[in-house]
């Protein structure tokens, strides 16, 4: 009843299944925020955008959503156009996903009103309840965002993404603001959420800890700042299902982890480097 | 040299504690100092001036004679009076409120539905901004005398006048209100794809109804304001004719009187207001 069997398979265009991205810039008041941007990310994939504060990954999330415009270059989604937002896209905000006058359960309702809009309302609250059950929320389901705790609130907001049926599912920095137990969970609940659905969903997940996008992700696309662009992408080698002992126990994963911060280190030295070049310039004059 | 050195001589010790008349929390600045707490005054200023002021007006109309005494009735005399005139008074607010409710109610429901519309669409805000900025700030008082030649009988002409005096606020805090709508609301309902009917109503409407319950509340108070100054102009009955007309026939204690069961009315309504306000706005902090 929940996935409605969506069969985007057929719509092989030029430009393929999946998230496209092609040559896309974006300038915010004459500053380039995002240069040059290609990516191709396959249905069912699970990728990190991976980036330190002011590289753009959010930028490029809300981009990939249809909340901004970019200024040059294409978006396609299974070889159409993102032109604005759509419910094949859902996304989690790292806080306020949800609408604080409306409770939980409502909040889901609302989503299922859209995603199911010829449905009853008796029908849609009971089924908002089911989603809410799927995501350990059971019992807040009368509850309003303002009664939750922060982890509360970001399952809240998974379940409503799973409301609304998106094959997509963008999450900027979603569990940024919670501690580590909770983020631990909520990584968890992700994961679950990832791999049980069928078919999978696509998830693009921005976040700026390392550790994270390794333990959840198949491929690490890694932005550097000023202006944001992809500077390296990186398969994560490790087999699934991951657990966090496993993963950092098994040999490797510390190689890796410190590959992708050598990495980062390299791109701010050289943007330093860049930027004392100009100003040199600039002295002489 | 030396002197500039050192900086300037300070007299009082570092470890003073300075400005200690002002508390962190003006909220929680009660309960700590205790200077009169023999006589156990704190936490009941408010009940002391009220006494005070009844003490100095009892003293004033008992104790000094002098040529138009008679304008200063004691507060026994006053009292005395409200106590003869309740049932006029009593009739006399329910034919006010026969005009301060149809008036009031129309403005509210105007003012927020044309407020909503005005504040989210560009057109209409630029076609009817300039009219706003001309006619908002005309004190509606100076419209009763012209009312009252216009419309057909007065009750008409007094709802109309309320109407302009509470419209206004209700407006103008309601455009505020759309006009500081978060970016992530708006983020959230476009992700839902929300219709625009459903984004007004579910979306804007309760997010903007902080600045619609404290545009209420002042056109509340306009309200009473052009509701007693219209009936003072031409009523046959109601709370300001009351006054009038005892003001008209010298009967001092009479007007006093109602002067302050007219203040107690406001009071009741305003807290009615400030109640249901409460209860709405039960999910801002």
């Amino acid at each position: 009843m929940i996935m409605n069997a969506l069969d985007t398979r057929s719509t092989n265009s030029i430009h393929g299944s999946g998230l496209r991205v092609e040559d896309l810039h974006f300038a915010y008041n004459g500053t380039s925020v995002l240069h040059d941007i290609n990516l191709t990310i396959t249905e069912g994939e699970f990728v990190c955008l991976l980036g330190p504060s002011g590289c753009g990954k959010t930028t490029l999330l809300r981009l990939l959503a249809g909340l901004e415009t970019f200024s040059s270059g294409s978006l396609f989604w299974n070889g159409q156009a993102i032109t604005g937002p759509s419910l094949e896209r859902g996304v989690v905000f790292q806080d306020y996903s949800l609408f604080p006058w409306m409770s939980l359960v409502n909040n889901i309702a609302l989503a299922l009103a859209k995603s199911h809009p010829e449905t009853g309302k008796k029908w849609r609250l009971n089924l908002a309840e089911e989603f809410l059950e799927m995501v350990g929320l059971a019992d807040a389901a009368r509850k309003h965002p303002f009664e939750l705790s922060g982890g509360m609130q970001q399952r809240g907001a998974i379940a409503r993404t799973l409301a609304l049926g998106s094959p997509v599912l963008l999450m900027d920095e979603p569990f940024g603001a919670l501690d580590p137990v909770n983020r631990a969970k909520l990584q968890d609940l992700v994961l679950a959420v990832w791999s049980n659905a069928n078919p999978k969903k696509t998830v693009v997940f921005v976040t700026h800890d390392i550790e994270e996008a390794i333990y959840l992700s198949d491929r690490i696309v890694m932005l550097g700042s000023s202006p944001g662009r992809v500077i390296e992408e990186l398969s994560v080698p490790f087999p699934r299902p991951r657990t966090r002992r496993t993963l950092t126990n098994s040999p490797g994963f510390q190689t890796f982890q410190e590959q992708i911060a050598e990495r980062f280190r390299q791109d701010t030295l050289q943007s330093i480097e860049a930027e004392s070049a100009v100003c040199g310039d600039a002295e002489g004059i | 040299m030396n002197a500039i050195m050192a900086g300037p001589k300070i007299n009082s010790p570092a470890n003073v504690p300075h400005a200690t008349w002002l508390p962190a929390n003006p909220a929680t600045a009660l309960p700590g100092v205790r200077r009169n707490s023999w006589l156990r005054l704190q936490g009941r200023e408010g009940v002391l001036f009220l006494l005070g002021i009844v003490l100095i007006w009892q003293f004033v109309s008992s104790s000094i004679h002098f040529a138009g005494a008679y304008l200063f009735p004691s507060p026994t005399l006053t009292l005395k009076a409200l106590w003869i005139s309740l049932p006029d008074l009593l009739k006399g607010t329910g034919s006010s409120f026969m005009v301060l409710a149809p008036g009031y109610a129309l403005a509210v429901v105007v003012g927020i539905v044309w407020g909503l519309l005005v504040g989210t669409t560009p057109w209409m805000s630029r076609m009817f901004s300039p009219f706003a900025r001309f006619a908002s700030p005309v004190p509606p008082t100076i419209y009763i005398p012209y009312a009252i030649a216009l419309l057909p009988t007065f009750r008409s002409a007094a709802c109309f006048v309320v109407f302009v005096g509470a419209f206004w606020p209700v407006f103008l805090n309601t455009t505020t209100g759309t006009a500081s709508l978060p970016q992530r609301y708006r983020d959230n309902a476009r992700i839902l794809g929300l219709k625009r009917t459903e984004y007004l109503w579910r979306i804007v409407f309760p997010a903007s109804l902080p600045h619609i319950f404290s545009g209420m509340s002042v056109g509340l108070v306009f309200s009473f304001i052009m509701l007693t100054v219209a009936e003072l102009f031409g009523a046959s009955a109601g709370l300001g004719r009351f006054v009038q007309l005892n003001a008209d026939y010298a009967d001092y204690p009479r007007m006093v009187a109602g002067i302050l069961y007219i203040g107690v009315v406001v009071l009741v309504t305003m807290e009615l207001l400030e109640r249901i306000k409460r209860r709405a706005l039960f999910w801002v902090k």
